[in-house]
């Protein structure tokens, strides 16, 4: 049962923010599938719920500048929907496929995935390996902050309590750059994920590694990048030999927890599984590319 | 035996209330609302193990909210479960918790103006708990010196001490156990351990309750029983029966979860009473996740058999946790042995049952009541007996199992019936032939990232719990069947649907019986004042005892038909016959040699009423004298993910048994949700406890990971088949076909697993973790 709480329905952006500003335990809300939940577990995040669905500033999906633009109140229905993402953010939308239910597909939205900032977000680790900003506006003014550096650990962000998440950008892929994402759970639908990860590789003529992401989910208290696994790909080919060693380097990144879901031992075997597939999949796509 | 043709029963038909289920206007228990009602709300236990110090209610009764305590309730103990006889009966549970033994029990309730006022005015109550050693583990609760969660029962009429938490205890011996493993040339053994899991019905328990001017309820409650409902809240309130009225409501699935009185139904009727205004009580999903589930246990097997796989006898010893409360321990232990001497002849048979009180959500009957369980273990173990003895596992099956003749007591040892119908060879043969059972691997002999398997689980459920002689399970049935003015037919029935079906089977049944349209037969409204007693719709009794019943009830009118025709007619009923007149869609009763001499149904109905004669119809009762059973076996073929230990389904091929078919779409996906369900208890599903006896996860089902329609193989590799059989007993042939398509699914992923990958299991679920666990140790064991 909900406890009880108070509500508010701003009709403009700077009536929203205006009132982020003045009371600092307003809870905005979009599609309520976290903050809901958590107001029937007992965990009242505040006393007044703020619903922001109707901010047209949070809504839309635009390619301009070199760059993806996506409204914060998107939600992961429309981005599964939306031809833009599949071509520049096939990882995004890989993710969105596998978010939870369409029930849940059509309330979710990215900014409060993003915000919500669970260690198994899904979202998370396709917009790291795009490398994506977020967008964070409230009355003294607006920052872009990479995403890596936005999530802190359990439910903890960058974002003050007087911000809204506006948007979520990321820069069009160069040219020979594939990516991929892969969500491992207990099963196919409407699950929490067991792990996820996602990956991207940027190529030169040669086929040799420029640039790569490795993005982890549900491995550590926040969603994380592989860093020593990607620099182990760069300057090389993706071969069995590096694909493999990066692959036991991510699984080395991981700091997994034992819960109701899987063991840390089990999270820590498959993430290196699960990159070493992705990898091996990306290479095959990028060959397949370069043959065209 | 030659079977009748026939001309309804057999036919694909659309379900009754198909339309308004998928449209949403069906009306279930939450969607009842009436005028002054007030709304319910439970104040649940934080705790899983505590005393009640006291209780304040006053903040809650100053919010204007009706509250509920121990003080209000009558301090009756029951059990909620009346299907055993009242001698055997445990009794160990009061409307409100004496004292708190599960997490989320009810310790008050109170009633208000709105829900949202219901929910502040329940928080409010203040309660001092003594909070006690929570136990969750059997082994640890039965030890000397554990915290006792019961100092008594109820035993019958008399009260029992409950020593060691052991709520009880059965032993069975028949012929002569040790010269038979003495005589056996090959002993297999193993101890098998399976989980608690949530029944994830759709509807949570609900219930809306209306006290009546003259002292009376009016009940509309989640159920399976609606009679049953009826007896126990008259036992608790000191009620006449007459003065209780539970409406039969359309339920929202149960699996096994309504069987027993829901523990909201007495709590709104003591509402309602208290507060003389209706109130509407729905429990959340997260307090029915914690309110009941499977039972789990620990089953050590022991088969003895012959060099040539004649078995000789079996040692069985099960010790069972169930949870907080005793529902039906008793007889969970009872037909976990009837599951296995009814799997294979077992001439010789020693057997312990253990039930054990945890800190733990309630166990109750869930699809198979038991034999899930001991099916995984006796059809695992028969493998094993077959690699032993070199012999091929569908062999070993066909040389062993009860069928025709054979002597059957799946529901316990007071439930003794003879096998008269017995498709088990059929099933067997066409379904090796769809899977491939011929060119099944050896197991342990791949050595691939992903590595096939195929394995065989076969098994059965009873079609109901009848037998000769009155046992220690009530199993009757009733039904009223009536011929309106106009020709059509009602069927009155307390027989409810759990999804499945049933009443859909019924009205077919009928409908054939008489030989009317099946659009022609209704299925009336009921409640427990229009119906005839029927015990509860489980135990895969519906279409067979329940089916039962209304034919009964139809042959009947079908008789009056005759003999009132008869007279219109002038001609002796002996000479008339029924049959559907296609042409005309009606009816028509008819003298086969003299053609013009008919009547239409609806014609002679018609004159029944305008000649101020009488209403065609019958009422009757019904016990099966029989228990056949419901056969299924299912073959999977699987394929494992070495690397990530996930188990995919590729194919299977599932057959029944089930008699005459009813319907054919809906018997097959009988099968198809039985291999569902089946599945995920076999891979994932569980639910775990943290150590304060909470459900982990917190009862939100975001973790319950029942399987879902993903986990489905698709359709077209996923064949179901049906044998050709009539069940002498049974209603125009019809055996049951429920939880026997759960019961063997776990076992047959079992036995294709350990095809696979040469690795056994012997606890469920079989994750991928305990997979890439168990290959991880071979590889270390092994040399190369």
């Amino acid at each position: 049962m909900l406890p009880d709480y108070d509500s508010l329905a701003p009709a403009t952006w700077a009536e929203a923010l205006a009132a982020l500003a003045a009371q600092p335990d307003v809870v905005p809300i979009a599609g309520g599938t976290n903050v809901v939940v958590g107001m029937r577990a007992g965990e009242l995040r505040g006393r007044t719920l703020m619903d922001i669905n109707r901010l047209p500033e949070l809504h839309g999906i635009r390619v301009s500048d070199g760059h993806v633009v996506i409204g914060g109140g998107t939600t992961v229905a429309e981005l599964l929907a939306s031809p833009a993402i599949t071509e520049h953010a096939y990882p995004l939308h890989q993710a969105a496929a596998a978010f939870a239910n369409p029930l849940v597909r059509n309330r979710a939205t990215i900014g409060g995935n993003l915000v919500d900032a669970s260690p198994a977000a899904d979202t998370y680790p396709p917009l790291l390996v795009l490398d994506a900003e977020v967008e964070l506006v409230s009355l003294h003014g607006v920052r872009w902050l990479p995403l890596d550096q936005f999530v802190l650990g359990v439910n903890q962000t960058e974002r003050r309590p007087e911000e809204l998440l506006r948007s979520v950008r990321w820069p069009l892929a160069p040219e020979r750059s594939a990516g991929l994402h892969h969500k491992l759970a207990l099963r196919k639908g409407t699950a929490c994920s067991v792990m996820s990860a996602a990956v991207r590789v940027d190529t030169d003529q040669l086929g040799r590694c420029t640039a790569a992401r490795i993005a982890l989910g549900a491995v550590a208290p926040r969603p994380i990048r592989a860093h020593e696994a990607e620099q182990s790909l760069v300057g090389e080919s993706l071969t069995e030999v590096t694909i493999r060693r990066a692959a036991q380097l991510a699984g080395q990144a991981c700091r997994p927890i034992d819960d109701v879901r899987s063991s840390a031992a089990y999270r820590r075997r498959v993430a290196e599984v699960v990159v070493r597939r992705l990898l091996t999949a990306v290479d095959l796509e990028l060959k397949e590319g370069a043959q065209a | 035996m030659d079977k009748p043709k026939l001309n309804i029963v057999g036919q694909e038909t659309r379900r009754k209330d198909g339309v308004a289920r998928v449209t949403g206007q069906e009306k279930y228990t939450p969607d009842i609302s009436l005028p002054r009602m007030l709304h319910g709300r439970i104040l649940s236990s934080p705790y899983a193990h505590a005393r009640i110090r006291s209780i304040d209610a006053r903040p809650a009764e100053e919010m204007g909210a009706v509250v509920l305590t121990w003080d209000d309730i009558p301090h009756v103990r029951y059990n909620e479960r009346i299907i055993t006889v009242p001698s055997v009966l445990h009794k160990d549970h009061y409307v409100l918790a004496d004292k708190v033994r599960r997490m989320g029990e009810a310790v008050a309730a109170v009633a208000a103006e709105t829900e949202a006022l219901a929910e502040k005015a329940a928080r409010a109550i203040r309660v001092e708990y003594e909070v006690l050693p929570v136990l969750l583990d059997p082994s640890e609760a039965i030890k000397d010196g554990a915290e006792p969660i019961y100092d008594t029962a109820m035993w019958g009429t008399n009260e029992i001490p409950i020593s060691g938490n052991i709520a009880c205890t059965r032993n069975v011996e028949e012929g002569d156990v040790d010269q038979a493993f003495a005589q056996a040339d090959v002993i297999v053994e193993g101890r098998f351990n399976t989980q608690k899991i949530y029944h994830a019905q759709m509807e949570t328990k609900s219930c809306v309750c209306r006290p009546e001017p003259d002292g009376g309820l009016t009940v509309w409650p989640t159920t399976q029983s609606i009679h049953n409902v009826r007896i126990l809240l008259g036992q608790i309130f000191d009620i006449p029966l007459s003065k209780i009225h539970v409406k039969k409501v359309p339920v929202g699935g149960t699996f096994g979860s309504s069987i027993q009185m829901n523990p909201p139904i007495p709590i709104c009727a003591a509402l309602a009473l208290k507060a003389r205004r209706p109130v509407r009580l729905t429990l959340t999903r997260e307090e029915d996740v914690h309110d009941h589930t499977r039972y789990a246990g620990e089953i050590h097997l022991k088969l003895a058999a012959r060099r040539d796989g004649t078995l000789l006898g079996a040692e069985m010893e099960l010790v069972g946790d169930i949870g907080a409360h005793n529902i039906q321990a008793y007889s969970y232990l009872g037909v976990s042995i009837g599951w296995l001497v009814s799997l294979y002849r077992l001439p010789n048979v020693r057997y312990h049952g253990t039930a054990v009180y945890t800190n733990k959500a309630i166990s109750c009957a869930m699809q198979g009541f038991g034999n899930p369980q001991v099916t995984f273990a006796a059809e695992s173990l028969i493998d094993e007996l077959a690699e032993k003895l070199g012999m091929d596992p569908l062999e070993l099956r066909l040389k062993n199992y009860v069928g025709l003749g054979d002597t059957f007591w799946g529901q316990g040892p007071t439930v003794r019936s003879v096998v008269l119908s017995d498709g088990v060879p059929q099933l067997l043969h066409r379904g090796a032939e769809i899977i491939g059972w011929e060119h099944r691997p050896k197991p342990g002999s791949q050595t691939g990232r992903y590595r096939r398997g195929i394995g065989l689980g076969r098994g059965f459920h009873t079609s109901s719990a009848g037998a000769p002689q009155p046992g220690d399970v009530i199993d009757f049935s009733g039904a009223m069947v009536k011929v309106n003015t106009d020709g059509s037919v009602d069927v009155v029935t307390a027989l409810m649907d759990h999804g499945g079906g049933t009443l859909e089977a019924i009205a077919k049944l009928v409908a054939e019986e008489l030989c009317v349209p099946l659009e022609l037969v209704n299925l009336a409204p009921a409640e427990t004042g229009s119906t005839m007693y029927d015990c509860v719709t489980h135990a895969t009794r519906g279409v067979y005892a329940g089916g039962g019943a209304a034919v009964k009830a139809a042959r009947q009118v079908r008789q009056e038909l005759k003999e009132t025709a008869a007279r219109f007619l002038n001609v002796m009923p002996e000479a008339l016959d029924l049959r559907l007149d296609k042409q005309s869609g009606q009816g028509v009763v008819y003298v086969p040699s003299i053609p013009d001499r008919r009547m239409t149904i609806q014609e002679i109905a018609t004159r029944c009423w305008t000649e101020s004669w009488k209403t065609i119809a019958a009422a009757v009762s019904f016990r099966p004298t029989n228990c056949p059973p419901a056969y299924v076996n299912v073959f999977v073929e699987i394929e494992v993910d070495t690397w990530t230990g996930a188990v995919r389904t590729v194919m299977a091929a599932m057959g029944s048994d089930c008699g005459t078919v009813v319907n054919p779409v809906m018997a097959a996906g009988q099968l198809e949700g039985g291999l569902n369900k089946g599945a995920g208890y076999a891979l994932f599903e569980t639910n775990e406890w943290n150590a304060d006896g909470q459900v982990a996860g917190g009862g939100y089902w975001i973790d319950a990971k029942t399987a879902a329609i993903g986990e489905t193989p698709r359709l077209a590799d996923f064949i179901t088949h049906f044998a050709d059989t009539w069940e002498p007993t049974g209603p125009h042939g019809a055996k049951g076909i429920g939880e026997a398509a759960t019961n063997p699914v776990a076992a047959a992923y079992a036995n294709a697993i350990y095809n696979a990958i040469g690795v056994r299991f012997y606890e469920l679920p079989i994750t991928p973790e305990k997979i890439l666990r168990a290959l991880a140790a071979e590889n270390a064991s092994d040399p190369h």
